[in-house]
């Protein structure tokens, strides 16, 4: 029986963990998803993604098979309709296949990795999930992550270049955020070898265990980090970097784990921040406030532009969004002191 | 129209005293509907003279739920007794529960649901909400608690009377305790003590069957007591049982009773 404590929270992204594990299974190309549920859940898990990318003007076809569960399935068992699903979608030579489960299923009992586990031609990964039973949203991103990490084996070939693990999909800025990274990554000399996972392909999995460093997308995903690095011996990251110190302390820790001298790199992007930052100077001596975007209290981050750029905090002052979550990197700065300005010279 | 349902542990007679009370009714003229809610689907066996009868669930496996007609999950019994059973999966798979609610929505559409006495002969405990499914929505106003002298006996009809306090506490709910039917299991000062526990939930004992070899007999011979040896004195217990219930207005919502105090009730009887 799964216990899992509701999320905390259930603002933005927290559907369940199917919403979850379909941002990250979907993103495999030639991958094909199985929800082992009613139709309904696929529907409503396909319509949510495919609503949310097709707002990002980023709209593709989801490849989404439903073991379509209905009255007969939850009284007698749902193990045949998975089977007769996996069957189908196999069919179709996809690179693999991963089955979400949803809460009916967790609750009549199917043995999903049981069936998942028979001899299909094709690898059929059951990845943890039980709809809203199994948790929220992180959690089945964070399933999903592990999960497809059995693709990669136990072979490990050590290669170099950096892999960023669990990218939100679904966020505005991903691609934004990719190329931030990129960029602070470059000062050092590095490269992206792997986005696990957005946009691969099957074959490109077994990358996951070849690359120097894993970067994290946040701390929530220290479970996947700590599993790859038991798996692949892989060290990592646990974040994106966030802030105009957090920039900075990004560079200098990911140089740690390379073994390389960050000085240069350092140099380079102080200078860069010095730079961004003189471009918005008419903003200094604004009297603005800013509300939290998590948690009790703004953001440290946003607590230290505010200072940089000689911005006055009051109560009364103009009120100002905070994203969430918080800007990646001096680029992610940028344009949220770009949308400062608009409100603040509108 | 009276509809009841028998609940108790498992192995305890709940089905032998359903069928024969079916029996009884049935001789006394009245049009009676037996169902039996249990995957055993050996309920009404008896009363068909040991055959198996198609389960309403088997038939909506076999994806005949829109096509299906009462004839095909409705079989007449001794004394025309109407006998259905509602079946259910495999052990270890799917959900039974839900095979319960199904099979009285597909009852229902069908019309089926009608008779002098509807008797639903429930699985051991109410294990989840399925399984009070009889005792909601108006179906099963009468449960009678089947209980031996036995601890654990005492235990799952315990049980059952917070499944029934629960319920009947609802807007809808209009489910009661009718009473308490000791089936003897041949212990000593068994009678007394199944009547004291019916006391402390605020119920009473309609009936204490006696054990009686006779039972057995007649089950070997597919068949009741009540049309296996109609002059013994255990079908003569059956029918008393039977004309009880026809007169039974004490419907009560019951207080069920601690661990701690079903022990020491238990403890007042059972030797150490």
């Amino acid at each position: 029986m799964t216990l899992n404590p509701l999320p905390w929270s259930s603002f933005r992204l927290e559907g369940c963990t199917l919403t979850g594990g379909l941002s990250v299974t979907t993103e495999v190309t030639d991958g094909v998803t199985i929800i082992h549920g009613p139709a309904g859940c696929s529907q409503h898990n396909a319509s949510l993604i495919h609503a949310t990318l097709l707002d990002h003007d980023t709209p593709h076809l989801l490849r989404i098979h439903s073991s379509d569960l209905d009255e007969v399935g939850v009284i007698f068992g749902g193990e045949g309709a998975l089977a007769a699903c996996i069957r189908e979608a196999a069919a179709g030579d996809p690179s693999a296949i991963f089955v979400l489960s949803t809460c009916v299923v967790q609750t009549i009992g199917d043995d999903v990795g049981g069936v998942c586990r028979r001899d299909w031609g094709v690898p059929v990964i059951s990845i943890p999930s039980s709809g809203f039973l199994g948790g929220g949203f992180q959690d089945g991103m964070r399933n999903a992550l592990i999960a497809l990490g059995d693709l990669a084996g136990d072979r490990v070939e050590r290669e170099g270049g950096i892999t960023l693990v669990g990218e939100k999909n679904l966020e505005d800025d991903v691609e934004e955020n990719f190329r931030e990274v990129s960029r602070l990554l470059a000062l050092l000399g590095e490269k992206v070898r792997l986005r696990f996972v957005r946009g691969i392909r099957g074959a490109d999995i077994p990358e996951i265990s070849r690359g120097r460093l894993n970067i994290l997308r946040e701390p929530e995903l220290r479970a996947v980090g700590e599993s790859f690095a038991a798996r692949f011996g892989t060290p990592y990251l646990d974040s994106f970097p966030v802030g105009l110190s957090g920039s900075l302390r990004f560079i200098g820790e990911t140089a740690g784990f390379l073994g390389v001298d960050p000085a240069g790199a350092l140099e380079e992007e102080r200078a860069f921040q010095d730079e961004a930052l003189a471009g918005f100077e008419d903003l200094r001596g604004e009297r603005i406030s800013i509300g939290p975007s998590s948690g009790d209290t703004a953001d440290p981050f946003a607590i230290e532009l505010v200072s940089s750029l000689g911005l006055l905090l009051s109560e009364d002052g103009v009120p100002l969004p905070l994203p969430s979550p918080p800007p990646v990197g001096t680029g992610g700065l940028v344009r949220l002191l770009h949308r400062w300005r608009r409100v603040l010279h509108a | 129209m009276k509809q009841i349902a028998l609940y108790g542990k498992g192995g305890i007679g709940k089905s032998t005293t359903a069928a024969n009370l079916s029996a009884a009714l049935a001789e006394m003229g009245m049009d009676v509907l037996q169902i039996g809610c249990d995957p055993k689907r050996d309920s009404t066996r008896m009363l068909m003279h040991g055959s198996w009868i198609p389960t309403v669930l088997d038939q909506v496996r076999e994806g005949r739920e829109a096509s299906i007609t009462p004839d095909q999950i409705v079989f007449r019994g001794f004394r025309g007794v109407r006998c259905v059973e509602a079946g259910g999966p495999e052990p270890g798979v799917g959900c039974a529960g839900r095979g319960i609610i199904a099979t009285f929505q597909l009852l229902e559409r069908l019309d089926s649901l009608k008779g002098d006495v509807i008797l639903y002969d429930v699985l051991g405990d109410v294990v989840c909400g399925g399984f009070a499914m009889p005792m909601r929505e108006g179906y099963a106003q009468e449960v009678y608690l089947v209980t031996s002298g036995e601890l654990m006996s005492l235990y799952a009809a315990n049980n059952i009377c917070r499944a029934i306090a629960r319920l009947a506490g609802r807007v809808r709910g209009r489910c009661r305790l009718a009473g308490v039917i000791g089936n003897g299991a041949g212990q000593a000062r068994e009678e007394p003590l199944v009547r004291a526990f019916a006391d402390r939930i605020h119920s009473r004992l309609v009936t204490f069957i006696p054990r009686d070899p006779i039972v057995q007999r007649a089950e070997i011979n597919r068949m009741t007591v009540i049309e296996f040896a109609p002059d013994s004195a255990q079908a003569g217990v059956y029918r008393s049982l039977a004309k009880s219930i026809l007169e039974n207005r004490n419907l009560v919502i019951p207080t069920p009773l601690s661990m701690d105090d079903l022990e020491s009730l238990a403890m007042e009887f059972i030797p150490a």
